[in-house]
């Protein structure tokens, strides 16, 4: 520490003010955002921790990577070959369905490490006393969480679009051909990320056990999803069809197929044939009360 | 302008507990020592000072600013040190003080910047890259220092910070509390239990109990010379007593101590003299000092004697 004998210690530069730049309340909030999706994603972090949502993204555009092998290699048989790709399953109004189950994985994976870590170390006083307010903490780790799974969930569609258009005999045309697809595409994803997103949150934010989360958030999209079967296939009427409606589940199926203007691809939810506005009104209730929820916690919790 | 400055502040928690009774004190920049026992409500004071808990009554200002509508302004420019444990285990000490330095709204490179200057300042070196959870407590603590100072705030607020430290990391850590707060000029807020570590660190204090004001002041009218002369012999202090009494000297003898009431120079060449007459060989000789602990005694209303051992 010492230059040699003088005894006058070299690298204490002693403390320092600071008269830098201070940006405040926004600043902060956006710092805590980014660094809610690179939790989300493990980065910064150990390796293990970033096994589960980059496999899952892998996973997710797996489907996507088939399709373009299979339209690919149709191109080159001709004509014959359309047909066989009017009957391929992976299209963008199928996608979503497919990988439903990834999406709830990474939410019920990762939506506890954004909401529990925090709770379990004891940080949130440290968060609360700073520059930003409880309420903000929250908004910016939800929206950390959403901007996460919109990776996850446009990721498959957006690889699709720009292959299908690259795969194309002309390209420009090939774009005119699929742009169509995109609002709905888009509507779609962020109903999506955003209920799948808010409800883990609320749930996640309940516990500071990661464990407990992650079961509770699997379960709210696989219980509902049973009962909600159970009651329609006994056929107890208007009120039985409406239990779809407190599926999450089968409400993201029913918001997919009314945007993209197909059948559901669950049997429940074509069963229950409620009009197809009811879903995405069901989506913004389901939205809307895990925000309150987890406002509520927010602004109660202890720290 | 005071730096805090409370009006009948009182918290009440659900279930009745009184935590904080109608306090009304002025805090001036400087290195301020709160003290009380466990449960005086020194905690829930600082709590409210941040905006972590909601008063029940009364009213708090900090820079000027109210608690209860201004927390944020306040909040850009205070450190915080918990009593607790609050730091994440799975990451390390330069990422997670980098962290909280954008949480206070510091630009990317300044908070790296900040984080390195800080983290040299409390003395944690190579250290810093490893994950938080193989931490010594020693470490630990000075990363909670760390993350308070990364903003530079202009009060720090420290609830109990020798928690859990060995005499050696808590020596350390109060000389770096007491650098941080005459060198650099960052006024503190220093919340103990432990009366001595006030003592070595403060320059005022505030002591509470039970959530009401017992007193405010400069360190040093706690520990002005009493006027009383301590006196050690290596035997019969009782002999030496009735002695001195037959001088005209006001004595009591308490254990193994005389204390003797000291008139004028002349007291202690008294007690000498008696003591080489007596035989007696002199141990100590010194003016007694008044100690916080006595403070604590006289508001319990125990013997109202300056007579005890020093405060640790």
């Amino acid at each position: 520490m010492t230059a040699s004998g003088s005894g006058g210690s070299i690298y204490d530069l002693g403390y320092r003010g600071y008269e830098g730049p201070r940006l405040g309340r926004g600043a902060a909030v956006a710092a805590l955002l980014t660094h809610s999706v690179r939790t989300a994603y493990g980065l910064g972090r150990s390796a293990r921790s970033k096994v589960m949502p980059v496999g899952l993204v892998l996973l997710a555009v797996l489907p996507s990577l088939l399709a373009l092998g299979i339209i690919a290699l149709v191109a080159q048989i001709g004509p014959a070959g359309e047909a066989i790709e009017a009957i391929s399953p992976i299209r963008y109004s199928t996608l979503f369905p497919f990988i439903a189950v990834l999406v709830f994985l990474f939410s019920a994976s990762q939506a506890p490490e954004l909401f529990g870590r925090d709770q379990r170390a004891g940080v949130l006083p440290l968060y609360f006393s700073r520059a930003t307010s409880r309420l903000d903490y929250a908004g910016a780790r939800t929206l950390g969480l959403l901007v996460s799974l919109l990776v996850l969930v446009l990721s498959p569609q957006l690889l699709l679009l720009v292959g299908r258009v690259l795969v194309a005999a002309d390209p420009v045309a090939g774009l005119a051909e699929e742009l169509p697809e995109l609002p709905a595409l888009l509507v779609v994803g962020l109903l999506v990320v955003t209920l799948v997103g808010t409800v883990s949150s609320a749930t996640a934010a309940l516990t500071p056990r990661r464990s407990y989360a992650t079961v509770a958030i699997i379960g709210i999209f696989l219980i509902p999803n049973i009962a909600s079967a159970l009651l329609v296939e006994l056929e107890t009427g208007l009120l039985g069809q409406m239990a779809v409606l407190l599926s999450p589940a089968d409400v993201l199926d029913g918001v997919n197929a009314y945007f993209f203007g197909v059948s559901p691809d669950n049997q429940t939810v074509a069963q229950a044939g409620l009009p197809g506005w009811s879903y995405p009104v069901a989506a913004g209730a389901w939205i809307i009360g895990s925000l309150a929820v987890l406002a509520r916690r927010y602004q109660r919790i202890e720290a | 302008m005071s730096l805090v400055s409370l009006d009948r502040l009182t918290k009440r928690y659900p279930g009745g507990v009184m935590a904080l009774d109608a306090l009304t004190v002025a805090i001036e920049p400087g290195v301020v020592g709160l003290v009380g026992a466990n449960g005086a409500g020194k905690s829930t004071l600082i709590k409210i000072l941040l905006g972590l808990l909601e008063a029940s009554g009364g009213s708090a200002r900090v820079f000027d600013l109210d608690v209860a509508t201004q927390g944020l302004a306040i909040r850009q420019r205070v450190g915080y040190m918990p009593e607790h444990d609050c730091l994440p285990v799975d990451i390390s000490a330069s990422e997670f003080v980098n962290h909280m330095a954008r949480m206070s709204g510091l630009p990317r490179a300044n908070a790296r910047e900040r984080t390195s200057d800080v983290l040299r300042h409390v003395g944690l070196f190579e250290e810093r890259y490893r994950p938080m959870g193989g931490y010594s407590t020693g470490m630990k603590q000075r990363v909670k220092l760390a993350q308070a100072l990364v903003h530079d705030p202009r009060l720090l607020l420290l609830d109990e910070p020798t928690n859990g430290l060995d005499p050696a990391g808590r020596d350390e850590m109060l000389e770096l509390i007491r650098r941080t707060g005459t060198e650099f000029g960052i006024a503190i807020v220093m919340a103990s239990h432990l009366l001595g570590e006030i003592e070595r660190v403060c320059d005022f204090l505030v002591a509470i109990d039970a959530g009401r004001l017992l007193r405010a002041a400069a360190l040093g009218t706690f520990t002005q010379k009493t006027g009383i002369l301590l006196v050690d012999v290596d035997e019969s202090p009782q002999e030496l007593a009735t002695r001195l009494a037959a001088d005209g000297l006001s004595v009591r003898v308490d254990g193994h101590h005389l204390l003797v009431q000291i008139r004028d120079d002349a007291t202690f060449d008294a007690v000498r003299d008696a003591a080489v007459d007596l035989g007696l060989g002199l141990v100590r000789l010194e003016p007694r000092r008044g100690s916080l602990e006595d403070l604590f005694r006289d508001a319990e209303g125990d013997a109202v004697s300056p007579a005890h051992g020093q405060a640790a």
